[in-house]
């Protein structure tokens, strides 16, 4: 009996799941005028321009909602959530698909590092999954009940991804003076 | 961009463009639609044939790009009630007919055009996404049958 309780809960919420995925995505490819190519960004190996902070704030401010209701009208507020969930939901896969480069590039300056921290790598990669597991659980939250009530996971989620980008950075800069003093006369 | 741009000449366009052309604007949507205006539509090169005559197409051109940017930053920030009244006073300082406006602003989407090249992908979709609603609230409040929130009484 506990047993076949168990195994519904867990469809129920297996489905659920999957309805909230379904939804996200959605949201995130129902772009209103057709194509919106240029807004998937610049070229395969070119610089990308990271979201500043204070557009995160914005995306999943609470002022904008309260304008909107004050309204009155469904139809607004629908077509408020609708849009904001879109760019809320574009920003989540942003950061993702950011993090992921910067961790790549990290471990390929790692292979040419001669000191390898061990504690450094594995504060990285503790940080790396905590970002996607946020990812993964905004993605879901937006296309279960919006992108404001998942505003404190995208400011934590945010600050990660500036932390792991900041200490990639400086290994980076550490490995490069190491590599110019190594190729310097001896 | 070449890298031939020097400090100096850039500095002076930049100001040159924000005290001579950009003052006489009237609002920052404005600005923003005046200086993706500069840009050309084939190559994506800004010119500005005043400020290349005194400061040299290179300077000229990148300061139209960084002002491009720092108003297209600045309007993207701006909150939705912000943009709806920004929205408002660039309609009206038009001289054109604002329902006609905001039916063609609706339909054809211009302001898509006044997103500079490579900034960042979420700021971009957060701006016309915002256009869009406040598009869409303008044409809500110019509803003849719509009661006013601020003018309707309290109904306790």
């Amino acid at each position: 009996m506990i047993g076949t309780t168990s195994a519904l809960i867990a469809a129920a919420a297996l489905m659920l799941l999957l309805i909230a995925w379904v939804r996200a995505d959605k949201a995130l490819r129902d772009l209103p005028l057709g194509s919106e190519g240029w807004l998937s960004g610049p070229e395969e190996g070119a610089e990308l321009e990271a979201c500043p902070p204070e557009f995160v704030s914005q995306i999943f401010s609470n002022c904008d909602v309260a304008y909107v209701e004050r309204m009155n009208s469904p139809e607004l507020e629908r077509r408020f959530h609708h849009e904001r969930n879109g760019v809320a939901l574009l920003w989540v896969r942003e950061t993702a698909a950011a993090v992921d480069r910067i961790v790549r590039s990290h471990a390929e300056a790692s292979r040419r590092s001669r000191d390898i921290e061990f504690i450094t790598e594995a504060s990285i990669f503790f940080q790396y999954v905590q970002l996607r597991a946020a990812c993964a659980f905004m993605f879901v939250g937006i296309g279960l009940a919006g992108a404001q009530k998942v505003r404190a996971v995208a400011f934590y989620a945010d600050s990660l991804n500036q932390r792991i980008g900041q200490v990639a950075r400086e290994f980076d800069a550490g490995l490069r003076a190491q590599e110019m003093k190594g190729a310097g006369p001896s | 961009m070449s890298a031939e741009v020097k400090l100096m000449p850039l500095q002076q366009a930049y100001d040159d463009l924000v005290y001579r052309s950009l003052s006489r604007v009237p609002c920052e949507l404005g600005r923003l639609i005046y200086l993706a205006s500069t840009r050309e539509y084939n190559t994506g090169h800004y010119y500005h044939e005043g400020l290349a005559d005194r400061f040299g197409p290179d300077a000229a051109q990148k300061a139209l790009e960084i002002a491009h940017r720092q108003a297209f930053y600045k309007v993207s920030a701006y909150s939705l009630e912000d943009l709806v009244e920004e929205l408002e006073q660039y309609l009206t300082s038009t001289k054109e007919e604002p329902q006609e406006c905001l039916r063609a602003w609706q339909k054809l989407e211009p302001y898509r055009i006044t997103v500079p090249a490579d900034v960042n992908a979420t700021v971009a979709r957060l701006f016309t996404s915002n256009l869009r609603l406040a598009l869409a609230i303008l044409r809500f409040r110019q509803r003849p049958s719509r009661q006013h929130p601020q003018a309707a009484s309290p109904q306790q």
